[in-house]
């Protein structure tokens, strides 16, 4: 390379001594390269909720059911599962000849450590063990047969499983190496195996091909760790990355545009929304906020900033979310309509509309000032109020102290609407600092007992339809998940999560 | 000269406890990292006291405080609260890598600055000089992260000869080093000229030239070897922004030093982290004012006796 003399010339030579700390170079035949934006520091499965250790992760470890790409529940390390004495008891059975990487055997006593330790001191110390309460213990009945018995009735429990806490950890390794250890040196049973971890730069993987599911089409798989999205897009267009995760909007045209690259844009988990303050200013009234809802014309807002990659929503889930009733149908948009509400509810023109929002959030600064355009339109007097996310998230949301407006944006990995509904109406819940309906405390409450699919999912849709009815929030759209991928990459299974596991993936 | 230095050292420790002590207190009062580590979900309060009790959280500050000092003095700078690596191996790994590339960025706008500002200083008012103060001004005016964003767009996307990130051997140095060179030469330049001049217009240079030595050991011997005070007095002032200025570098780059570090700690409000970046950062630019002084003594002897 012509440019090693000008190095050389440039006394740069003290780099080479940093040789070694190659993470990946050139791409070897078999090897995929991702990019997530942070190191999760650690990769115990209850040490974390980033969905960042998942889009690794995910490939070594497997819980006990597992969700595919179209977000479907499957079995995972559980063959079978049958809910028993009043649904307080759900009884799985095990995968037999199942390996952990060091060739420790899966058995019934690897779930109960599992368990244990997650709803134990360990668990304690990490974010994860509150996803799990509703399980009181877990039995051994005999070498592939477990028993979960519930505290309380937990119908997303079965979801859960699939993923984070619930992944099944080796009980004889963990003993003998320590937690620590086990943080930086992660043993599962996946169809991946820990190789090499270099904090804040890589963490690579091998194949594992004893895996129950067959074993995987590529040699490697390393995740590189690139916080700057442009960062992130420059690597995948120098096809240094095969699968980039950050792709901001603003720059999915250029990627598709790349010869070499294709832009996935697909439905996602995250929904975005502006609730409203039902408590005080014009936002009170219900027919206002019919109003303001009616007032923005979100399909412009998602062709002109996010550039069609999003869906207008009705509800706060996406069409992924179970609970999600694909009849309901958002508020048009109807300007002169809403116009007459607001003179029919005697709001004063210029009446102030404050919009709270995550300063961070530079598509949402967008998106919050295309919205004040269209409130400005009612005769109504907008503003922006930007925050350091903290803050709005920590104080002036859970303390009531929110203008008319303010910017909620939520992501729910289990797809189920209870996930999103319950934190967000329930009284006395963090998110939901203004309202206290009675009536929707009891539907909320009600289907966290329940059982039965069908039923639960009619609840859930009441709730959705109840909501919109009483106009808690302005519904605004619902996010697609973007991957800029190597055109070299085939058999890539999109995630909407970016839950990866490249079990078909190959490289040419 | 030692009695100097005992007294340079005693100021450091005071500077050192002074910066823990604000970083400290101040990331405190920017949220809480209990919130920010169980994320958005089925929060209780319960759960939040039981991480804020295995992070230690709950002890009073000055308490904390002084845990962490006496974890300093030992090198344990406590664990991330991201995963629980230690502190002092994310910095092992990380501070070769800051020390690096600002060395690398410096020697580069050394090596550019010197010759450009002599050349200059040397051809005063003519269009050599104009030139060069031109471009010195067009230097300093590039924001540092579009200059990197621009390099990467044509070294790495178009030509397709640099890797645009990552430190993975000789070529991955070229373009930050330069991006920082860039900026560093920009005022290094006009300081060597205006030195220079000023240098030259010495008595001694006259004496030195009527002497009928020659232009080249004239300018390099005597009036370079003069000039170089202010130089390297500012070069020493300039290494805390030149730490600073890779803090942005490093992002765009995705370098993994000290700035993705400490940028990281700061989104994440992880207090060890963040804690233990500063401190090393602090210790260590207070180490490089320290050896300036003792490079004073050796370029100028009239400065050792004083």
């Amino acid at each position: 390379m012509k440019f090693s003399a000008t190095i050389k010339a440039l006394g740069l030579t003290a780099a080479v001594a940093l040789a070694p700390m190659t993470a990946s170079g050139a791409q070897a035949a078999g090897t995929l390269t991702t990019a997530v934006a942070i190191d999760p520091g650690s990769w115990d499965p209850i040490d974390t909720f980033l969905v960042d250790w998942s889009s690794a992760a995910n490939n070594i470890f497997d819980g006990l059911t597992a969700r595919g790409a179209d977000m479907k529940l499957k079995p995972g390390l559980a063959t079978s599962w049958e809910f028993l004495d009043n649904n307080s008891r759900i009884r799985f059975k095990l995968r037999q000849n199942v390996k952990f990487h060091n060739g420790e055997p899966f058995n019934a006593e690897a779930v109960k450590f599992t368990f244990d330790r997650l709803l134990g001191e360990e668990g304690r110390k990490g974010p994860q063990q509150s996803n799990y309460n509703s399980i009181d213990h877990v039995e051994v009945v005999d070498d592939s047969t477990v028993d979960f018995v519930m505290k309380q009735p937990d119908p997303v429990l079965l979801t859960k499983l699939a993923g984070y806490g619930g992944m099944i950890v080796p009980p004889k390794y963990i003993q003998e190496k320590g937690d620590a250890y086990f943080n930086m040196n992660p043993v599962g049973t996946g169809p991946f195996k820990f190789a090499e971890y270099t904090p804040k730069v890589s963490l690579t993987l091998e194949a594992f091909p004893e895996h129950w599911g067959g074993a995987p089409k590529l040699d490697k798989v390393v995740t590189r760790f690139i916080s700057e999205a442009n960062t992130q897009v420059a690597e995948l267009q120098a096809g240094r990355i095969d699968v980039a995760t950050l792709i901001p909007f603003g720059l999915a045209p250029t990627v598709e545009k790349s010869p070499n690259l294709s832009l996935i844009s697909i439905t996602g988990p995250t929904v975005v929304a502006l609730r409203l303050n039902t408590k005080e200013g014009i936002t009170k009234d219900v027919n206002v906020r019919k109003a303001l809802i009616m007032g923005i014309d979100r399909d412009a807002i998602i062709k002109a900033v996010l550039l069609g990659h999003a869906k207008p929503i009705a509800s706060f889930q996406s069409d992924l979310s179970f609970g999600y009733d694909p009849s309901m149908k958002p508020l048009p948009f109807d300007l002169a309509k809403a116009k007459q509400m607001l003179q029919q509810a005697k709001v004063p023109a210029g009446a102030p509309v404050r919009i709270d929002f995550r300063g961070n959030d530079a598509t949402f600064r967008e998106v919050a000032q295309a919205a004040a355009g269209f409130l400005q339109a009612l005769g109504l007097k907008p503003s922006l109020q930007p925050h350091e996310p903290p803050v709005l998230l920590n104080d002036i949301i859970p303390n009531g102290k929110t203008g008319e407006a303010w910017h909620n944006a939520w992501g729910g990995w289990t797809f189920d609407y209870d996930n999103t509904a319950y934190l967000m109406y329930h009284s006395g819940e963090k998110w939901n600092p203004y309202d206290n309906d009675p009536k929707l405390n009891a539907l909320l409450e009600k289907q966290r007992t329940m059982y039965d699919v069908k039923e639960r999912e009619k609840v859930l849709q009441e709730i959705a339809r109840y909501v919109a009815d009483q106009a808690l929030e302005i519904p605004l759209y619902n996010q697609n998940t973007l991957y800029g991928v190597n055109k070299r990459v085939k058999n890539f299974d999109a995630p909407s999560d970016r839950r990866f596991r490249f079990t078909e993936t190959t490289v040419e | 000269m030692a009695g100097f230095i005992l007294k340079r050292l005693l100021q450091a420790v005071f500077v050192v406890l002074a910066v823990t002590l604000i970083v400290s207190f101040a990331i405190r009062l920017s949220g809480d990292p209990a919130i920010m580590l169980m994320g958005g979900g089925n929060v209780t309060e319960q759960d939040l006291q039981n991480i804020r009790q295995a992070l230690g959280l709950e002890r009073p500050f000055f308490v904390q405080y002084l845990d962490f000092l006496e974890g300093m003095i030992t090198g344990d700078f406590g664990k991330s609260f991201m995963g629980g690596t230690p502190v002092s191996m994310l910095i092992a790994n990380a501070l070769p890598a800051t020390l690096l590339l600002a060395f690398t960025s410096l020697i580069v706008s050394i090596v550019l600055s010197v010759p450009l500002g002599v050349y200059a200083a040397v051809n005063r008012g003519r269009w050599p000089d104009q030139m060069i103060r031109i471009l010195s001004l067009v230097g300093l005016s590039f924001p540092n992260f579009w200059l990197a964003i621009m390099m990467v767009l044509l070294f790495s996307i178009v030509l397709g000869l640099l890797p645009p990130s990552g430190m993975e051997g000789p070529e991955s140095f070229v373009m930050p080093a330069l991006t920082m060179a860039i900026i560093l030469t920009a005022t290094n330049v006009r300081l060597v000229r205006t030195s220079m001049l000023e240098t030259l217009s010495q008595q001694y240079i006259m004496v030195a030239r009527s002497k009928g030595l020659r232009d080249r050991v004239v300018l390099y011997k005597h009036a370079l070897r003069n000039s170089a005070i202010p130089l390297v007095t500012y070069i020493g002032l300039q290494f805390g922004g030149l730490i600073g200025g890779i803090v942005i570098i490093e992002r765009v780059f995705n370098w993994p030093g000290m700035g993705t570090l400490a940028f990281d700690a700061i989104s994440n409000r992880d207090y060890p982290v963040l804690q233990g970046t500063i401190t090393v950062l602090a210790l260590f630019i207070v180490l490089i004012n320290l050896l300036v002084d003792i490079a004073y003594g050796l370029i100028d002897p009239r400065i050792r006796t004083e």
